[in-house]
């Protein structure tokens, strides 16, 4: 039979199955009727010749099965058959159906919501051609190169197909409503294309527009078109004003485009990048460089190359070429995030084991109960094949109907983790339950509901069909089999259970650790803003100083705000620049060992609105200006690496680009407490406060290439009440000077901090859900299995009892026999933990993987559970009634 | 009576054409039939009568229709198809060659050898 006749066979059959279902069952009775009759006709009687007939025809449902088989639509009639049976044994016991979906739906539900999670952040290839061919080219593998290296780099490589870079660069978008500061990126020419994802309007940049002069176009997100051109199609050809310059819109790029995926990840627009003077710059470290491997060329290939090509110009330009490393984008995109991921999806994972572990034992008690219809249905002649079967159809009903409930929390899951995931997190937003997870969805649902009901579906059809009817309607006595089988399982979600408590204790102690961190300045009651002076009439040199301390005497007198100050970038939020210095009367150290700090422009009054201490020395003061010698302010560290046991007060260092004969010279004022810098967790370097209102790159008068970066100030306001109420009178503060000014990044300090600590929180958090339902579930595992051996032990206990023991021994014995379980799974999850806590050790911080407190307190709170949960069954036990339990059965 | 033959393996499914072929016959009259023509000498399991014919059936041998009993009441008859008849006639052919081939070597003789 070809397919499509199989087909037709089969469909006429499921459209007559219930016609034949009929007809064969009339067809069998009138075969034992006649027979009967038959018999009857020799002389037998009634009863006797109805009794023969049917002994001699045979087991009927196996003969039915046979019809059915030799018809060829047994798989489908059997599965229907099997369906309804199952649903109406389900429909049977409402409640025991509606927990184990219930439970079921979490279980699946969860693991489908963090794979979903897992799957767009860090399975799936970056939304680029080809992406996995895409790699990055940065010193230390992680920070920014000068322009004449990039050049260099470019011309002398042969494994790229081609080679792009990129600086940040945030202008503000005046000559429109209300102004705003945009995040975007300046590209070169080569460097779209390489991605090979077209514009959904206009062109991407061509040969040339890099060049200065030719540079005046740019290129437009999707979001950026749709918020503030309306998606407005016309918008291709006309100017924009970007920092007070116009640009012609050339481009739009499509919806959900991102560059770049690691840094900058919020950019909106793309310029091109005229490098102009700097082509010959080996010191300002500001670009980005991504390349894409030739056809061809391995990735070991790539990377021996440039380690070529850099050792050569290290040679030949000393410290600016040391550790440049290639790496795969997505490497670099996701490679941070994922061991947490990781560990997060283990965890899950373990939540479904202990939830199948757990619908197990559920499933076995309920098969116990089952014994006398599975042993009639062996009787009536079925096979146990099909009745494994038929044990395992209603678990993938069960599963099915907790896998469709699964979608829907999965995707009500997939939302809440979008909404509480940390701000780092690349391509959270692409999270969706999509036809990926979907399938994974399917997959889970089946293996749970094989792994929950193969067991008790073996166990429940070795029944032993004789044994079983004769016993009547009493009560079966535990087999051994399904005892150790029970107890295995027990054992078995103890350990996960454990491991899991284990996970989320050390998270727990890294929060609490974290939170501990002393941030050096105090975060509370603190508020802050980007104000930007871009394209407006405020960003002239001669203007600047003055309009930014007009700026801060406005936020000063605000009522509620008691202090206020201005930094260039704002710790933990904002970027983050160093530089080398050079100290005054030392000798010159070897090329790239000159020291070097974190270096941030700070105008009067953020020490104090901050209340970050000066330990040492002087705050920088109003009259701290052009005019007056430099002045700079160190943090503890600077101070201890820099002039261990000397008083660095009254040194004078350099920062003149020119380290071998430098003019202009800093005095060092004052030390302030270390503060966290861009990392929470990372203990600070050595840092330098440089007075905003002498620094020429801050005042935009020095003609360097900084002085374009530098056109924005972040103001910093210490409030007697809420800050973020203090914003709104702030930004009125800062318009009423002039309208045109853009405001972003309204953030309070606390918000700043503990945007900082997120994503460790959000570890902990995940990790402390998952721990606690595994910890119910263990706990409802044991007292099941307690509870249901207590009562099957009723009768021994009675016995016990009237021969004298106490009521304590009996309790003792309930308790005992549920220890065990209980100790036997946590030493085993206790293994299990030493082994997987070191692959959290990068989540960790201020506690080691094996940390006994976390492992004693885990493993005590888990046998004060198991304790209770066995009590409970146990004083049932013990207020057993020995004379009445002697009677029972 | 004498001593009951279980049926050979195979067999049944032939016996059960040659059967429907003298007459259309309900399940039970088949089973009469069989026994009637072997003198009551083979056993067949009766319950087993019925995935054959099922069979047989699904396999365009024979067909089947209600019709009413000697005794009044619904039956299912079964009746051999043109299929049917030349499937028995081969089926019946190879049994006669294999009964020979077999009945060949049970009467050979030490000196045949």
């Amino acid at each position: 039979m070809n397919l499509w006749a199989r087909f037709r066979s089969w469909s006429a059959a499921m459209l007559r199955r219930s016609r034949m279902e009929r007809e064969m069952d009339e067809e069998m009775r009138f075969h034992i009727a006649a027979h009967a009759a038959t018999l009857m006709a020799r002389g037998v009687s009634q009863q006797e010749a109805l009794r023969q007939a049917r002994v001699e025809f045979g087991g009927m449902e196996m003969t039915k099965d046979g019809c059915r088989d030799a018809v060829g639509v047994s798989f489908l009639e059997t599965l229907f058959q099997d369906l309804r049976h199952g649903l109406r044994s389900l429909l049977r016991s409402p409640l025991f159906t509606l927990v184990t979906v219930f439970v079921l739906a979490l279980g699946i539900g969860a693991n489908t919501a963090i794979f979903g999670v897992v799957d767009a952040v860090s399975l799936r290839p970056l939304a680029y051609r080809d992406s996995g061919r895409l790699v990055t080219i940065l010193m230390n593998g992680d920070n920014p190169v000068s322009v004449a290296n990039y050049i260099d780099w470019r011309d002398q490589s042969r494994s790229f197909a081609a080679m792009g870079a990129a600086d940040y660069w945030s202008p503000n978008l005046t000559g429109v409503e209300s102004p705003e500061h945009i995040t975007g990126l300046k590209v070169t020419q080569s460097l779209l294309p390489m991605l090979g994802i077209q514009p959904l309007l206009g062109r991407l940049f061509v040969e040339g527009e890099d060049k200065e002069g030719a540079d005046r176009e740019v290129i437009l997100s999707y979001r950026l078109w749709q918020r503030r051109f309306s998606g407005d199609r016309n918008v291709l050809g006309k100017p924009i004003v970007l920092d007070g310059n116009a640009y012609i819109v050339v481009g739009v790029m499509p919806r959900g485009f991102q560059f770049a995926p690691f840094w900058a990840t919020r950019a909106e627009l793309w310029v091109p990048n005229a490098f102009g003077a700097r082509i010959h710059d080996r010191g300002g470290n500001s670009l980005r460089i991504f390349a894409r491997l030739k056809d061809g060329i391995s990735l070991q290939q790539a990377r021996a190359e440039i380690a070529g090509i850099t050792e050569r110009l290290e040679r030949q330009f000393p410290g600016t070429n040391r550790n440049v490393l290639v790496t795969p984008l997505k490497e670099k995109v996701v490679g941070p995030i994922q061991t947490p991921l990781l560990v997060l999806l283990a965890a899950v994972a373990f939540v479904l084991l202990i939830t199948c572990a757990n619908v197990a034992h559920m499933l076995l008690a309920r098969s116990a109960t089952r014994h006398r219809e599975v042993a009639v249905r062996a009787a009536l002649g079925a096979r146990r094949g099909r009745i494994v079967r038929q044990f395992l159809t209603e678990s993938l009903l069960l599963g099915s109907v907790g896998g469709a409930l699964g979608l829907g929390l999965a995707i009500l899951g997939a939302r809440a983790l979008i909404a509480m995931s940390p701000p780092n997190i690349p391509r959270v937003q692409t999270v969706a339950i999509d036809l990926r997870a979907a399938l994974f969805l399917l997959s889970a649902t089946l293996f749970t509901s094989v792994g929950f009901g193969l067991a008790p579906a073996l166990q429940a059809s070795s029944v032993n069909v004789n044994d079983t009817l004769k016993e009547g309607g009493r009560s079966q006595s535990e087999g051994v089999g399904r005892n150790r089988l029970r107890s295995l399982l027990v054992i078995s979600e103890f350990a996960l259970a454990l491991v899991l408590l284990i996970g989320a204790g050390l998270m727990i102690r890294t929060f609490s650790a974290l939170q501990a961190v002393d941030a050096g300045f105090n975060p509370h009651n603190v508020v802050s803003m980007v104000v930007s002076v871009a394209g407006t009439k405020e960003s002239e040199p001669a203007r600047r100083a003055i309009f930014y301390r007009q700026l801060i005497e406005r936020i000063r007198s605000l009522p509620g705000v008691q202090a206020a100050g201005g930094i260039n970038h704002l710790p933990l939020a904002g970027d983050q620049w160093g530089s080398s210095f050079v100290v005054e009367g030392r000798p010159r150290p070897r090329p790239g060992e000159s020291p070097r700090a974190i270096y941030r422009m700070v105008t009067p009054g953020y020490f104090s609105a901050m209340r970050l201490p000066l330990l040492r020395g002087r705050d920088i003061s109003e009259t701290d200006d052009v005019n007056a010698p430099g002045v700079v302010i160190i943090n503890q560290r600077a101070a201890r690496e820099y002039w261990p046991g000397e008083d660095p007060i009254g040194k004078r260092i350099s920062f003149d680009d020119d380290e071998a004969a430098p003019t202009k010279w800093v005095t060092i004022i004052g030390v302030a407490k270390d503060a966290r810098q861009s990392d929470w967790a990372a203990a600070p370097s050595p840092e330098i406060y440089l007075a905003a209102f002498q620094n020429h790159d801050f005042l935009g008068d020095s003609g360097s290439q900084v002085a374009s970066h530098v056109s924005y100030i972040t103001l910093v306001a210490r409030t007697s009440g809420d800050p973020a109420a203090a914003a709104p009178a702030m930004k009125e503060a800062v318009w009423s000077l002039d309208r045109n000014l853009a405001i972003s990044e309204v953030l309070t300090m606390d918000a700043v901090v503990a945007d900082a600590t997120a994503q460790p929180r959000f570890e902990m958090q995940l990790l402390t859900i998952f721990a606690a339902v595994a910890l119910v579930l263990a706990a409802v595992g044991i007292y099941g299995v307690i509870s249901y051996s207590a009562s099957r032990r009723t009768h021994e206990i009675g016995v016990r009892m009237s021969l004298g023991a106490t009521r304590r021994d009996v309790l003792l014995l309930i308790v005992h026999q549920g220890m065990r379980l209980a100790v036997a799974g946590s030493l085993t999850g206790i293994v299990g933990a030493l082994l997987l806590s070191r692959l959290m050790r990068k989540l960790l911080y201020g506690v080691q993987p094996t940390d006994p407190m976390t492992f004693v307190v885990v493993a005590t709170g888990l046998a004060v559970v198991a304790i209770v949960a066995c009590y409970i069954p146990a004083r049932r036990a013990m207020r057993i009634n020995p004379m009445a339990a002697l009677r029972y059965e | 009576m004498d001593k009951q033959l279980d049926l050979l393996q195979g067999t049944l499914d032939m016996l059960i054409l040659k059967a429907v072929s003298l007459s259309p016959l309900h399940g039970y009259g088949i089973l009469l039939r069989i026994q009637q023509i072997s003198k009551e000498r083979l056993e067949i399991q009766q319950g087993s009568l019925y995935p054959a014919l099922y069979r047989l059936e699904h396999h365009g041998w024979i067909a089947s229709e209600w019709g009413e009993s000697e005794n009044k009441r619904r039956a299912r008859y079964y009746r051999l198809t043109a299929a049917g008849k030349r499937r028995l006639q081969s089926e019946a052919e190879r049994w006669n060659q294999m009964t020979a081939v077999i009945a060949g070597i049970l009467q050979a003789t030490p000196e045949e050898l």
